[in-house]
């Protein structure tokens, strides 16, 4: 269906000119589903934009074809590639809160493409909008045609989404990260969706994504994507469970397993190569452990057994399992963590007033309010050195109960005490010893670092204000702190955006850690990097929790990750606290229909293959 | 949505409340009051003193505003006290005349703008959108009083097309009326397109590159729908608050334009009673400006909403 034939891309940058795709070749077949897997950078969404022909001004295609139906894309006119799109090629983006036009009704949008491509008129095109949204599983779909993108949840804008692009039964599906934005719950559902469609339609599907897990439920076949090229193509149970490419391997390693507790994860040491002069051997060389002096060499993609693999010594690494970790320091003293807590929260309770104010009822002004109780009643207690995993859906309250336990946000209800402080009925200014103690790790390192401060004076600031050294040792004090988190200690002198997103997330650890606290909330700390680089975070902060006895509140949505690291795991939902038990036991029997909903929905890459129709 | 409008309209009556008091009190801390502005500088006291005991003007200020504005509830904005004629009359015939121009040239910098908007964010970074950057920026720099002389020179007096100033009523004949209007609109238009278009231009490549724009070309839509239907849709929003702001420029710009053009409209009537400290008519105009100038603000509020789901109340389907 659809087929690409050594496709080289390359963009024009202002530092240079770059190599996003180094000839790509792949195919799809009718009724398959192909997935491209790749970390941020290794071109996978360039794939996606030159199968569409949308690929942005600065690009250029420098060689290769790109073969729809037999018709060569690239020799088309615009005008024919437009009528293409659409119409037989659909495409689903990644994140469904910016794709969907914010001032055109829901409706319009799923059913447009009928209207342009397939001569409807507009009333027609609506209605046959209602019955798509009723298709994808939109209950109410009359109404939510009528709506606008902000009145929907993220799910319902995605299954829209996959209307509109299914709207005019197009042929070949190409899905660009189309789960990565929801949470578990939804993800299963609309991939759940996919399988359907794809089974009843026949529709090909080209499916874009990092998420193994994800990958694993839905594909047929995988092309492993790394730096611009494909280092390992083949079936998706060969590549998934016995990886060949020492970068398929490291990928798959890294993963966080539910109910597969290891002390340390697997990371890949090192970053993406500089794809403005892409090295002219292996592109990998410098990450991998398996590297050899013929690695230097110009790799191709060649068969091994039944799949393709980019690497000259495939063979003799075939069976050899990625390196395990060794552990750095040894853990602390298990039997004193089960002193008295440092966190405890009781009865916690935080209620937001949405939309309130004065609204007419006719001619009669009223007050209207809408409560929101993210935080309902809540209690926990956190000992000292103890990891507690925080999972929930977006929306359940995760993050407001970890600011409000530090009052970031002022609870309305409940008492928090943390030490030997009872903190909650404070006034701010009296909570200068609690700030000391109690520090916290944002999820996104790019806006929670001051981009004019250079790292130096992001971390000295904390030590200077609490007093914690003599101002002539701070610059010891900061290149400890970095050798702490394992950054350089050049990289003082550094600003957050001269770093990679995993070596900013280290910088937030430190600045966290820069007055010795005894407790830390950590809000998705590893949400925004890439699972290569999440093993590596998380590793350190299992690390720094055994070797300083720190507590973490560990918020993530992401549950492999937290029964990873956790000692105990809290479940929340809409406000509520309706598990809280040890690690082992929330995984491998939990009570609650919510936590056993939640875990069934995670998508597990070791799992076995699902029986395919 | 109605209780949005009530909710606004309630505004619009507060700010005017708070105008008309603000013009009230700086006209009456003026030293010269109105009894001495109507009897001329070299009147006796006892006679002015009488005329202030006739006028009010001896009761506390805020009975004397109080009186005001209820005169002008009722429709009796008092009497020009050069003219010797009521207000109202006198005022409303200067509006309709500024209604014309203004209209007429708000309506162009709105259509020509947006245009001109539109096209230089289609061809971002090319030689027409320099062009247009240039152009647009050259009205603005320089000061309306320049333009109107130089399209004076140009059209009244090297092609002879254009009457080089005054008034003539649509009964006079339609063309003579239009002409008469024309020289005064290109000064008013050419001063005032910089604005919008300069917003509209980096409000509309900003949303060119969103992706709902790219969904909407992998949807396969043709260029036109997608730069009219879903990208100008949005890049409107700020454009349309700066244009209720350029009204407000506008009733600005008509005090110059109208003055250089004799064109005998509100802006010249402010500037006349100015000049000739007719008080209660410049009271009168000034409210009114202001009163314009809340109602092209209160337009734009209810368009923005028309425009942006996200600002009309009340529903929730997810």
């Amino acid at each position: 269906m659809l087929q690409i034939d050594d496709l080289t891309v390359r963009y024009r940058t202002p530092g240079g000119v770059l190599e996003a795709l180094s000839s790509i070749s792949i195919s799809a077949e009718k009724g398959r589903t192909l997935a491209l897997v790749g970390e941020s950078g290794s071109g996978k969404s360039t794939v996606a934009l030159a199968a569409m022909g949308l690929l942005p001004q600065e690009a250029e295609i420098a060689s290769g074809k790109i073969v729809f139906d037999g018709r060569d894309i690239g020799a088309m006119s615009f005008e024919e590639r437009r009528q293409l799109r659409g119409s037989r090629l659909g495409l689903v983006f990644q994140d469904p809160f910016s794709v969907l036009n914010p001032s055109l009704p829901i409706g319009e949008q799923v059913g447009e493409g009928l209207v342009h491509h397939r001569g409807f008129s507009k009333a027609q095109a609506f209605e046959r909008a209602v019955e798509l949204l009723n298709e994808v599983g939109i209950v109410n779909p009359q109404a939510v045609a009528k709506a606008y993108p902000h009145e929907l949840s993220g799910g319902m804008r995605q299954r829209a989404l996959i209307a509109g692009a299914l709207a005019p039964e197009p042929d070949l599906l190409i899905l660009d990260e189309p789960t990565t934005a929801l949470d578990v719950t939804i993800e299963a559902q609309i991939l759940d969706l996919l399988e359907q469609l794809r089974t009843s339609r026949g529709l090909t599907m080209l499916f874009i994504s990092h998420n193994l897990g994800v990958v694993r439920r839905i594909a047929d076949e995988v092309a492993v994507l790394y730096a611009g090229q494909i280092v390992e193509h083949g079936s998706t149970t060969e590549v998934l469970h016995h990886p060949v490419h020492p970068y398929s391997k490291g990928l798959l390693a890294a993963i966080p397993r539910i109910g597969l507790k290891q002390h340390r994860l697997a990371a890949i040491p090192g970053r993406l190569p500089d794809l403005r002069k892409p090295p002219s051997g292996c592109r990998f060389i410098t990450r991998c452990p398996f590297a050899t002096p013929s690695s230097d060499a110009p790799q191709t993609l060649r068969q091994v057994g039944e799949r393709k693999v980019r690497c000259a010594n495939a063979e003799p690494l075939r069976d050899t399992p990625w390196p395990r970790p060794e552990q750095v320091a040894e853990p602390i003293d298990l039997s004193a963590r089960n002193q008295k807590p440092i966190v405890s929260v009781t009865d916690l309770t935080k209620t937001f007033r949405l939309g309130g104010g004065w609204r007419f009822d006719g001619w009669r002004p009223r007050k209207v309010e809408t409560l929101l109780t993210p935080v309902n009643a809540i209690s926990l207690d956190i000992r000292q050195g103890e990891v507690l995993g925080l999972v929930g859906e977006s929306g359940s309250g995760k993050t407001t109960l970890g600011r409000t336990i530090l009052r970031l946000i002022d609870p309305d209800a409940g008492t928090i005490r943390i030490g030997s402080e009872t903190i909650s009925d404070k006034p701010q200014r009296e909570l200068e010893a609690m700030r000391r103690t109690a520090q916290i790790v944002f999820q996104n390192p790019d806006s929670s670092l001051n981009p004019r401060k250079t790292i130096g004076e992001l971390l000295a600031r904390p030590i200077e204000r609490f007093g914690l050294v003599p101002k002539a040792e701070i610059p010891a004090r900061v290149r400890a702190l970095l050798d702490l988190v394992r950054l350089p200690a050049h990289y003082a002198d550094r600003y957050a955006h001269q770093m990679s997103g995993g070596e900013k997330q280290r910088v937030g650890i430190a600045r966290a850690l820069a007055t010795e606290p005894k407790f830390i909330v950590c809000d998705e700390p590893v949400s925004a990097l890439d699972v290569s680089v999440q093993a590596a975070i998380v590793n350190l902060l299992a690390d720094l929790r055994d070797r300083l006895g720190v507590a973490y509140l560990f918020i993530s949505h992401d549950i492999s990750v937290v029964a990873h690291l956790a000692d105990r795991i809290a479940v929340m939902n809409r406000g509520e606290l309706v598990e809280i038990g040890d690690a082992d036991t929330v995984m491998n029997n939990p009570q609650h229909p919510y936590t056993i909903k939640l875990l069934s929905a995670v998508p597990r890459v070791d799992a076995a293959m699902q029986a395919r129709t | 949505m109605t209780a949005y409008v009530v909710r606004r309209l309630l505004f619009v009556v507060l700010v005017l409340v708070a105008v008309s008091m603000l013009v009230f009190g700086i006209t009456a801390l003026l030293p010269a009051n109105v009894a001495y502005l109507i009897l001329g500088p070299f009147a006796p006291p006892e006679q002015v003193r009488a005329l202030e005991l006739k006028l009010g003007l001896t009761d506390p200020i805020w009975q004397q505003y109080l009186r005001w504005a209820s005169g002008f509830l009722t429709g009796d904005l008092g009497e020009s006290t050069l003219m010797n004629r009521p207000i109202g009359p006198l005022l409303a015939e200067a509006i309709g005349r500024s209604l014309m121009l203004t209209g007429a040239s708000f309506v162009l910098i709105a259509v020509i703008g947006v245009g001109l908007g539109i096209v230089a964010a289609l061809r971002h970074g090319r030689p027409l959108d320099h062009g247009v950057s240039v152009g647009t920026y050259l009205g603005i720099a320089v000061p309306e009083f320049f333009w109107a002389i130089v399209v004076i020179m140009v059209f009244a007096a090297w092609l002879g097309w254009l009457p080089a100033s005054g008034y003539e009523s649509p009964s006079a004949g339609l063309w003579i009326w239009a002409q008469h209007l024309i020289a005064p609109t290109i000064t008013l238009v050419f001063g005032h397109l910089a604005h919008v278009s300069r917003l509209t231009r980096s409000s509309m490549i900003e949303v060119l590159q969103s992706p709902y724009v790219t969904a909407a070309r992998a949807k396969g839509l043709p260029e036109r729908v997608i730069v009219l239907h879903h990208a100008l849709r949005n890049a409107l929003l700020p454009t349309i608050t700066v244009l209720a702001l350029d009204f407000g420029r506008l009733m600005g710009g008509i005090v110059v334009v109208e003055t250089i053009f004799a064109y005998p409209g509100l802006g010249r009537l402010i500037v006349f009673s100015i000049q000739n400290r007719d008080l209660p008519t410049l009271q009168a105009s000034i409210l009114v400006v202001a009163a314009i100038y809340a109602l092209a603000n209160l337009m734009a509020d209810l368009l923005y909403a028309r425009f942006n789901p996200k600002i009309r109340f009340g529903r929730n389907v997810g």
